[in-house]
């Protein structure tokens, strides 16, 4: 692993009685973006706030390069923030809210003026580097808090929900600007969010809190793929859940069948019910009686019907219901290969297959 | 066209609302305006012999205003009056900072026991000082007893007292704007501030001040405008060598007995309160300043 930029030791912050922050350990490296993404209260902004030193843990170190910065005031760690609100200085012009950290840090008058003009060029603002805040748009602005950290090339960055208040199109747009300034800075930005889809786009490592813990910390991929608890799983994506019931070696009973999963985990007993996930992206459909046409030989299957069926234009989302009660969604991507008059009818039988590698045993 | 004219009802019920300006617009004309206009036809005129106003067309009395002997009082009223000023924003400034950031659920409770003491006449507040101040009063009695002097200290009827009378009485006009948009202000502005490498005092002074400008100047100016012309305070807590512009006109009407004068004095402070409060008037109607 690269240098590392934070770490995060043990740290809990408590307000009066109520734990915000419980024993949180996280370590970031040098010019890594590190997510932290997890539901309204888990303690997300609170852990930023601690590392831009607006809150003082209660308990654990913060280390910046190594160094202990919990009892630093904010305006002497090299590191900026952009707030969600972006907190624009608005009895400023553009320049000189860019240019605000630098002239706090007495840097000399020429060089505030390139390195404004470069951060103007790199949020691509330069033609309205004198208007005041009031006259920019809700991107515009964004930007603007963007570039007026960068300017001062902190060791960090952080950003608290920074696309939180921009319509849905230009948010897409915006993840896709910041991640590439991101990789021209080569700052550490640690990136908080309650959008999953904005973390998975966009970071090298995502941690998942809940309740004020880590529940999960690793790569987008990792987070997605195996999530290591129900909440995690529920909380990025859609997953159908599913009972079952251990039997010898891999096998997992749900409802009549028997499904061989080929890593069950350690610690589960015979006889033990688990939970089972399995992504609808990875739910095959197809008609009973009919040629087999998604579901695979190699797959698990049961059988259901059709409960439900929401067109979503790239394909269709089917809610499914299985002999036991129990439901399932699967997604299904439209191709190339569908056949033009194909279409799904609530009350149809289904045989429901995927293979046993995409099942996610949770403890 | 307007369109509340196009549906029937619409033309007669806006007559019949328009009807209401009356009680109003008359009330105005009868107890404001003709006397200003009595005011203003009479500080042309002149006194005759027995010492009644007649109107007439000189303009003596606005000469005698800008003579040597009254002078004086004006500029010492404008500097009481800015001394106050500038009192009531270092004091109002963080009791309303106070306030507004840090007052939590009792916000409403310590506003209102600074409106609450507002509500009795200021009159007699003003008394209440000069039970404090006087060489026999409370304070003095105090400093006295306790050995801190022998003799009690003149406090009274001197210029510190008077402008401590009208900080007392105007405060409350500085802090309520502040409050306002102190209290207004996105608190991450100033963590900004912060953030960017300002200390403490960098970002009270680039950001705090700057981003409340609004209620100062509403506060300046609505502190100002009723303390150049007070009477009161420089009445009960000074004395001759204190007297403002407002004890002035007070005495023309009363103790001179001089009304054209007077009314020279009133039409001259009239005008220089209306450039301030038309100042004020279009730096609020720019949004830049709080409109109480
Ligand atoms: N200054 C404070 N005093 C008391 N409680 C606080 C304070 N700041 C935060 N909290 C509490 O701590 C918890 C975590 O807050 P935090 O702002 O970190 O949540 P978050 O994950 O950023 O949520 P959101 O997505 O809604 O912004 C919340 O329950 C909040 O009420
Ligand atoms: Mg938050």
């Amino acid at each position: 692993m690269a240098e590392e930029a934070i770490r995060i030791e043990s740290v809990t912050k408590r307000f009066g009685d109520f734990v915000a922050v419980d024993d949180v350990d996280i370590s970031i490296a040098q010019g890594e973006f590190f997510s932290l993404l997890g539901p309204s209260g888990c303690g997300k902004t609170t852990t930023l706030r601690m590392l831009a030193g607006f809150e003082v843990p209660t308990e654990g170190r913060i280390l910046l390069e190594g160094d202990p910065v919990e009892n630093v005031p904010p305006h002497r760690r090299n590191v900026n923030m952009v707030f969600q609100s972006y907190a624009l200085f608005e009895h400023l012009d553009v320049e000189n809210n860019i240019a605000f950290g630098l002239k706090r840090k007495k840097v000399a008058k020429d060089e505030i003026k390139s390195r404004v003009t470069e951060a103007l060029e790199l949020v691509d603002l330069s033609a309205k580097s004198g208007a005041r805040p009031n006259e920019l748009s809700g991107g515009q602005r964004q930007r603007v808090a963007l570039a007026r950290a960068l300017v001062n090339r902190p060791r960090v960055l952080l950003l608290d929900e920074p696309l939180g208040a921009l319509d849905l199109k230009l948010r897409r747009q915006m993840q896709i600007e910041l991640k590439e300034i991101q990789r021209e800075v080569g700052i550490t930005f640690v990136y908080v969010t309650h959008d999953q889809e904005e973390a998975l786009s966009m970071s090298d490592r995502i941690a998942v809190m809940s309740d004020g813990r880590v529940a999960q910390c690793g790569p987008p991929e990792e987070i997605y793929e195996h999530p290591t608890e129900e909440f995690v799983a529920g909380f990025i994506g859609i997953s159908n859940l599913l009972q079952g019931r251990v039997e010898s070696g891999n096998r997992v009973r749900i409802g009549d069948d028997c499904l061989e999963v080929p890593d069950l985990g350690d610690g589960h007993g015979e006889g033990e019910t688990v939970q089972i996930a399995v992504r609808p992206e990875k739910v095959a459909v197809d008609e009973v009686g009919g040629e087999p046409y998604r579901v695979e030989p190699d797959m698990f299957t049961v059988e259901g019907e059709i409960e439900s069926k929401v067109y979503l234009g790239v394909g269709n989302q089917l809610t499914l219901k299985l002999g036991d009660g129990s439901r399932l969604v699967a997604l299904e991507q439209a191709t190339y290969r569908m056949k033009a008059d194909e279409q799904w009818e609530v009350g149809q039988r289904v045989t429901i297959g995927w293979h046993p590698e995409h099942c996610m045993i949770l403890s | 066209m307007d369109p509340a004219l196009d549906r029937g009802e619409g033309l007669s019920s806006k007559r019949f609302w328009d009807w209401f300006i009356f009680p109003g617009g008359i009330w105005i004309a009868l107890l404001f305006a003709i006397p200003l206009f009595l005011v203003l036809a009479l500080s042309f005129g002149h006194v005759d012999d027995f010492g009644r106003g007649v109107y007439g067309f000189s303009m003596d009395n606005y000469k005698d205003v800008f003579d040597s002997t009254y002078v004086p009082v004006l500029v010492r009223s404008v500097g009481y009056a800015l001394a106050t000023v500038i009192l009531c924003l270092l004091v109002g400034y963080p009791v309303a900072y106070f306030i507004a950031r840090f007052g939590g659920k009792y916000r409403y409770v310590l506003l209102a026991a600074l409106v609450i003491p507002f509500f009795v006449n200021y009159l007699v507040r003003t008394y209440a000082w000069v039970a404090l101040l006087a060489d026999q009063g409370l304070v003095n009695n105090l400093l006295v007893d306790w050995g801190l002097t022998q003799e009690p200290i003149q406090m009274i009827n001197t210029p510190f007292a008077v402008i401590g009378g009208l900080v007392y009485g105007y405060i409350i006009f500085m802090i309520l704007p502040l409050y306002g948009s102190i209290e207004r202000m996105d608190p991450s502005v100033v963590e900004a501030g912060k953030d960017l490498y300002g200390s403490p005092l960098q970002t009270f002074l680039h950001v705090t001040l700057p981003a409340t400008q609004a209620g100062i100047l509403a506060g300046c100016v609505l502190v100002f405008l009723p303390a150049v012309g007070d009477f009161v305070s420089a009445q009960l807590l000074g004395g001759p060598d204190t007297y403002m512009v407002g004890n002035l006109i007070q005495d023309q009407f009363f103790a001179a007995s001089n009304w054209p004068f007077g009314s020279a004095l009133t039409v001259v402070m009239m005008l220089f309160l209306a450039v301030w409060m038309v100042f004020y008037l279009r730096r609020a109607s720019k949004g830049e300043a709080e409109v109480l």
